[in-house]
């Protein structure tokens, strides 16, 4: 089904559950201000619903918002959100009762930069960029260069373990299978394996330099729900709040840490970070790690407790 | 001043190597994919094939992310306090390429700096940098420095202003210490060619401004939806309360102070804070922000309210970082067009 | 309301803003279980002589290593042979003050803001009213008051505290309940077995008290929601906005007016202020509470 049909159902059914008063507001994609960009939609105006929009471009994890969020709310999920829903409901932050999960399966999503890179243009340069299938057609200066799309996807979305949602109450449009590049999407990680521990060290400190601990990536995650942040405390001061880039490494690592068994690989961190700092080579490495040690991915699967905050005596120690 | 003058395309590495003799010269580099003011690598002018703008606003060279104020000993009689060696000792900086907004940027955040009791750190720092700055030829679909009282060869901010001719640059002094620097390089009288060719440049940049909003009369239609709890509301429903817009805008300079103490030796820092931050007011008994659409209230009206009552300028560029890097797109210049008109007095 | 900031006298370290003072700690008195008064002096010889603030000022004051708080001065610049500043162990910066012992360093960076009006109070009858720890800014200007007490009317004071255990500065208590010249009402929020005296919030005690609007300035100084009740039984008075002076405390770090946190609308508590008339806040104050 295109991306315009779903686009429509989507509009469809949202607009409906507003009218029919079976959600207090809907929390979607619209067009963004810029080029290839969209923008959280918030509504409870039914006529908002018109500006839904469904393209490779929805990339923000809008579960990110529902904690704390009251009332009942009609969300519009890719797969890697549906996980971040569920991985919410395990940790009791969101019930499933009051949420209205409108999935939409994702082929996965462009990546803009990439786009920028392969073509030596940047994003307001562009004329068009669409998506048919496994190609990608770029418009600039008049010119179509077609590309294919495992090259310009973001690098968890060739990772994707769920394309299509699994928990949902509508679903919009057929489920889709990944473009999977699972390589690919650990390549960096791959770097950093295959470098020297001094050679690593060096890597992270140049990377971290460049930190202004503007807590994009923090903020923009949906497994990030407490209200008081480890770095807000200052009594014990865990973290000097200064962007020195020890503070820096050392935030983000214990972030890192926080969210084990919560992350979903969702991406949004790496994409929020004005600085361009590799953190999924941090968290993928982490998600990888809870994968191997307890056979465990965040969001799969609504049943079990939360990973790290469930004991059973008959657990290994070590 | 004497007049204009031209630099020729190929003399310019020379120029700045010249100028790296009495100056360390800060020019754009790429890290990453971030484009970042840093010290020239002196090796050549090839940042002018892609740079348009950088990514973290210029102000960071005299307005770091974070730096010492002072240290402190715990001695046997009592503490010690040791100031850093005071910034006139050393070299001065030239801002190399900087933009006509992030320079006057730069002459709006002095405002608060200067008036009443002087900011040391900021202001030695203002004072040891010279800004050569680079009027705008690819403008970003986010800029809106025209609709903010600025626009891309604006030198109101700048030591010296160049403008491509075609060729080369034209160099035009804005101060009288950019004269002294352009008088003291040796360089050719401009043509009336190279006006001719600048002065084109010129507007072809304005008319690359595609992002436009009715500045006129935003004070007064913020002050009178200050209220307005359902306007804010939907304006800040999809901000993340992150420090993106803030830290990378040029006009926002907000700091925090803190202490570190590691056995008998310790340091204030002063570094970067943000208003959207939720932490940002908190106090002991209570949070006055303590609600994310105060917080954007906040941000809103101290850039385009409060700085105008007290300064008389808005507290803005239109640079359009805040628009390009939010990670959610949120974007002020369509919250201020949103504005409800003001109430009628 | 605001005093000619062209006027304020300034101490500045070195020249340079930030750097604090080094000051002794001389006295430590106990006022309640979590509120300390501290009684320190300069080290610098030629700063104990030529210090001097007005009353309604603050300070910055440093625990090195742990950080810096903002607290009013709360003695009174008619007695200068100590400087004296009260805070509630709170956070941080608090706690580490109150394990402070005499003999302690601490550093002081002041004094800024600006002060309570006493041009527009002299020949006026004054009523202070004050909750908890918000006597220690009213009891600098009420000590400064009493010692020029020719230039004043009459001179109310209708102070409260949670319970008797929290009342703080009870030797100021009993000394202005002893002059003859002060009307002195001490209340406490609740009932409690240790008091005989009075009962009620302070702004319902202020009500019954009735002080008369007439020829009169009103200094509030409290806890936010007591300040927030106070106005409005004030207003109940005949008390008009003008008439009506408080201090506010917010969230500070540089206390200077630079590093942006402490604004309501487009003043600055640390600059503007701290203290102001209600009649120049209450436009941002009722939607920033």
């Amino acid at each position: 089904m295109a991306d315009i049909d779903i686009e429509q159902k989507l509009r469809q059914e949202a607009r409906g559950l507003l009218e029919q008063g079976k959600v207090d507001r809907i929390l979607g994609y619209e067009a963004g201000s810029l080029k290839f960009t969209t923008t959280p939609l918030v509504t409870a105006d039914k006529d908002d619903t018109e500006r839904l929009v469904v393209n490779p471009f929805v990339v923000n994890n809008l579960s990110a918002f529902l904690t704390g969020m009251e009332g009942k709310t009609g969300i519009v999920a890719k797969g890697c959100d549906s996980r971040s829903i569920v991985s919410l409901m395990q940790d009791r932050k969101v019930a499933r009762e009051n949420l209205v999960i409108l999935g939409i399966p994702c082929p996965g999503l462009i990546d803009v930069r990439k786009v920028e890179v392969l073509l030596g243009k940047e994003r307001d340069e562009l004329e068009d960029i669409s998506r048919e299938g496994d190609k990608v057609t770029v418009t600039a200066a008049g010119k179509k260069t077609e590309l294919p799309l495992a090259k310009v996807l973001f690098d968890n979305c060739l990772a994707c373990d769920m394309p299509t949602p699994e928990e949902y109450d509508v679903l919009l449009g057929e489920p889709q299978s990944p473009v999977a590049d699972p390589a690919a999407s650990r390549a960096g990680i791959e770097e950093l394996e295959a470098m020297s521990p001094e050679q690593r060290w060096e890597f992270w400190k140049g990377e971290f330099s460049r930190c202004t601990r503007c807590y994009a990536c923090r903020n923009a995650c949906p497994a990030c729900f407490c209200q008081r942040c480890f770095v807000e405390e200052t009594d014990p001061q865990w973290v000097l709040p200064v962007p020195r880039w020890q503070d820096n490494l050392i935030f983000q690592l214990i972030r890192t840490i926080h969210v084990a068994g919560r992350c979903t690989d969702c991406g949004n961190c790496e994409r929020a970070c004005p600085a361009h700092i590799p953190l999924r080579s941090l968290s993928k490495k982490m998600y990888d790690m809870v994968d191997e040690l307890f056979h465990y991915r965040a969001g799969m699967d609504r049943n079990p407790e939360p990973l790290l905050t469930a004991y059973e005596a008959s657990e290994a120690e070590d | 001043m004497a007049g204009n003058k031209k630099i020729g395309r190929k003399d310019l590495v020379k120029l700045l190597e010249k100028w790296s003799q009495g100056f360390t010269v800060f020019a754009p580099s790429r890290e990453n994919g971030e484009v970042l003011m840093r010290e020239w690598d002196g090796k050549d002018s090839g940042f002018l094939e892609w740079y348009r703008n950088s990514t973290q606003p210029p102000k960071d060279v005299v307005l770091p992310p974070m730096e010492k104020m002072f240290a402190f000993h715990k001695e046997k009689d009592g503490y010690r306090i040791e100031e850093p060696p005071p910034q006139q000792q050393q070299r001065r900086r030239l801002l190399f390429g900087i933009r006509p907004c992030d320079a006057r940027a730069l002459t709006i955040v002095d405002l608060p700096f200067k008036e009443g009791y002087e900011d040391p750190y900021y202001l030695a720092r203002r004072q040891g940098t010279l800004l050569v700055g680079l009027s705008c030829t690819r403008p970003y679909d986010s800029c809106f420095c025209t609709s903010v009282g600025g626009g891309p060869s604006d030198a109101s901010g700048v030591d010296v202003l160049l403008t491509g001719t075609g060729d080369g640059y034209l160099a035009e002094a804005a101060t009288p210490a950019g004269g002294e620097l352009l008088d003291s390089a040796g360089l050719e009288d401009a043509s009336p060619a190279d006006e001719a060719g600048a002065a084109e440049a010129k507007k072809a940049a304005l008319a690359g401004i595609t992002r436009k909003i009715d500045s006129e009369g935003l004070k007064d239609r913020l002050l009178s939806c200050f209220e307005d709890r359902e306007f804010w509301e939907k304006a800040a429903a999809k901000c993340l309360s992150c420090g993106v817009c803030t830290f990378f805008c040029p006009t926002c300079y907000c700091f925090d102070i803190n202490d570190e103490m590691v056995g008998e030796q310790g340091a204030r820092f002063k570094s970067w804070d943000s208003c959207a931050f939720s932490v940002y007011t908190q106090m002991p008994v209570e949070n006055p922000r303590l609600e994310k659409w105060r917080r954007v209230r906040q941000k809103v009206c101290h850039k385009f309210e409060f700085y105008p009552m007290n300064f008389g300028v808005m507290g803005c560029v239109g640079c359009g970082r805040c628009i390009r890097l939010c990670p959610v797109n949120w974007d002020i210049t369509r919250v201020l067009e949103s504005l409800p008109p003001a109430a009628e007095s | 309301m605001t005093t000619d900031a062209s006027q304020r006298r300034e101490f500045p370290a070195g020249g340079n803003v930030y750097l604090p003072h080094i000051a002794v700690i001389e006295k430590i008195i106990d006022e309640t279980p979590a509120v300390k008064t501290f009684h320190f002096n300069f080290k610098d010889e030629k700063l104990r002589e030529e210090f001097t603030f007005e009353s309604g000022q603050f300070a910055e004051y440093s625990v090195f290593g742990v950080g810096e708080a903002p607290f009013c001065i709360s003695s009174s610049p008619t007695r200068k042979d100590h400087l004296e500043f009260a805070m509630q162990r709170v956070g941080k910066v608090t706690n580490a003050l109150h394990r402070l012992g005499v003999g302690a360093e601490i550093g002081l960076r002041g004094p800024y803001g600006n002060s309570f009006p006493l041009d527009v109070l002299q020949g006026k009858n004054l009523v202070f009213v004050g909750g908890g720890i918000g006597l220690a800014p009213l009891r600098s200007l009420i000590w400064n008051v009493v010692d020029n007490r020719g230039r004043y009317g009459k001179i109310d004071i209708v102070y409260g505290a949670r319970s008797p255990a929290d009342l703080c500065f009870k030797y100021d208590l009993d000394a202005w309940e002893k002059d003859g010249s002060i009307g002195m009402v001490t209340t406490i929020d609740r009932e409690h077995p240790d008091w005989t005296g009075k009962v009620g919030l302070v702004p319902k005690v202020l009500e019954e008290v009735g002080p008369s609007p007439d020829n009169a300035v009103a200094i509030v100084c409290g806890p936010p929601i007591m300040i927030r009740f106070t106005f409005p039984s004030l207003a109940k008075l005949g008390f008009t906005p003008e008439q009506m002076i408080t201090t506010l405390e917010k969230r500070m770090k540089c206390g200077i007016g630079k590093c942006g946190r402490c604004n309501i609308g487009n003043l600055y508590v640390c600059r503007d202020g701290p203290v102001f008339s209600y009649a120049q806040i209450k436009d941002f104050i009722s939607s920033e509470h």
